[in-house]
């Protein structure tokens, strides 16, 4: 397929029906909850700025448009630009060799469109996957903004990728149940996480982590 | 939709390549990084126009 | 600052990095420290579980006898 459709609305007759299902088998059409959804929808920035994109111009529009991550915000809930591309990944399902590309190439230079990727990523992907693109920018500290509906707060590259490889609702979006790590080395599917610090045996003994507080 | 045909849209979008992403990736931070000479420049220039 | 509407983008938080490089790894470091220390304690709890569920079925052995 050359062409993908230029509005949502094939993708959403899907639901439910025949549309190719995201590598962890889930239908694309339906892993962001139905009411927001239909708020991305209906919101002017989905009109204007997600109409006729395809995985070239999301980089684009990621630049231009994303400033903070998040999933609906404010009073009323408006969905965030970030949510709405993400959404409009779900509909284009980009291969694996464009993710890399959003991840690595595009990632160093925009931590917004790595931080995109890696969210799309966690909704689409299988676990063992999941943790094999997230977990190489455990050392990406770079500082996103985050925008909930109580307010604005900064959070940090290594902490979104940890909140998707550990919460269960990150976004607006219950992500997917994954099998712990160590069920996966268990089975030998994954090898041990190595630090980007090193040898940690070292550093956990000399250190008391509780007692620091990283804010003072 | 009617719409769109009328002004000779189609309604679908050509999908992009690994290469077409690479590209408009480099193509979009160059075009940052020479606004950003840029703004180097005129702030420049406006700090010799002060201190005349 | 309160009449600040929801799209007003005027806020404090500023995203710019590198503008105090060795306090932004050593806060880096500190969440590092921290998942580490969590995933470590998860596998000890978890191993604990198990050893005690091995204990209880070796009991429940040893009444049957």
């Amino acid at each position: 397929m050359a062409n993908h459709r230029a509005d949502e609305k094939r993708f959403l007759d899907d639901r439910g029906n025949s549309g190719p299902l995201a590598p962890n088998g889930l239908n694309p059409a339906t892993i962001m909850e139905k009411p927001v959804v239909d708020r991305i929808i209906d919101c002017y920035f989905w009109k204007d700025q997600c109409f006729g994109v395809n995985e070239a111009d999301i980089v684009s529009r990621v630049v231009d448009q994303v400033h903070f991550i998040g999933g609906t915000y404010g009073d009323s809930q408006k969905p965030s630009p970030f949510l709405c591309l993400a959404f409009k990944l779900l509909q284009l399902a980009p291969s694996d060799d464009i993710l890399r590309e959003y991840l690595d190439f595009g990632g160093e230079k925009f931590k917004y469109l790595r931080a995109l990727a890696c969210f799309y990523i966690r909704m689409t992907r299988q676990a063992k996957d999941v943790y094999r693109f997230l977990e190489p920018f455990l050392p990406d500290s770079r500082k996103l903004k985050q925008k909930r509906r109580t307010g604005t707060t900064l959070t940090y590259m290594d902490q979104f990728v940890d909140d998707l490889l550990t919460k269960d609702r990150v976004c607006a979006t219950t992500l997917y149940k994954m099998p712990k790590r160590e069920i996966l080395e268990d089975l030998e599917v994954l090898e041990p996480r190595v630090s980007a610090l090193g040898d940690i045996e070292d550093l956990l003994d000399g250190e008391d982590v509780e007692e620091v507080d990283p804010d003072a | 939709m009617q719409h769109l045909r009328a002004i000779g849209q189609t309604g679908e979008v050509k999908r992009a390549t690994v290469d077409d992403v690479h590209e408009r990736i480099l193509q979009i931070w160059e075009r940052l990084e020479e606004e950003k000479k840029q703004d180097v420049k005129t702030l420049g220039e406006r700090l010799e126009v002060r201190k005349e | 600052k309160h009449w600040d509407d929801e799209d007003d983008d005027v806020d404090d938080v500023d995203d710019t990095d590198g503008l105090d490089p060795e306090f932004e790894y050593a806060q880096w470091k500190l969440r590092e420290l921290k998942r580490i220390k969590r995933d470590r304690e998860a596998i000890e709890e978890a191993e604990k579980e198990r050893e005690e569920i091995d204990r209880r079925k070796n009991l429940t052995e040893e009444e049957r006898k």
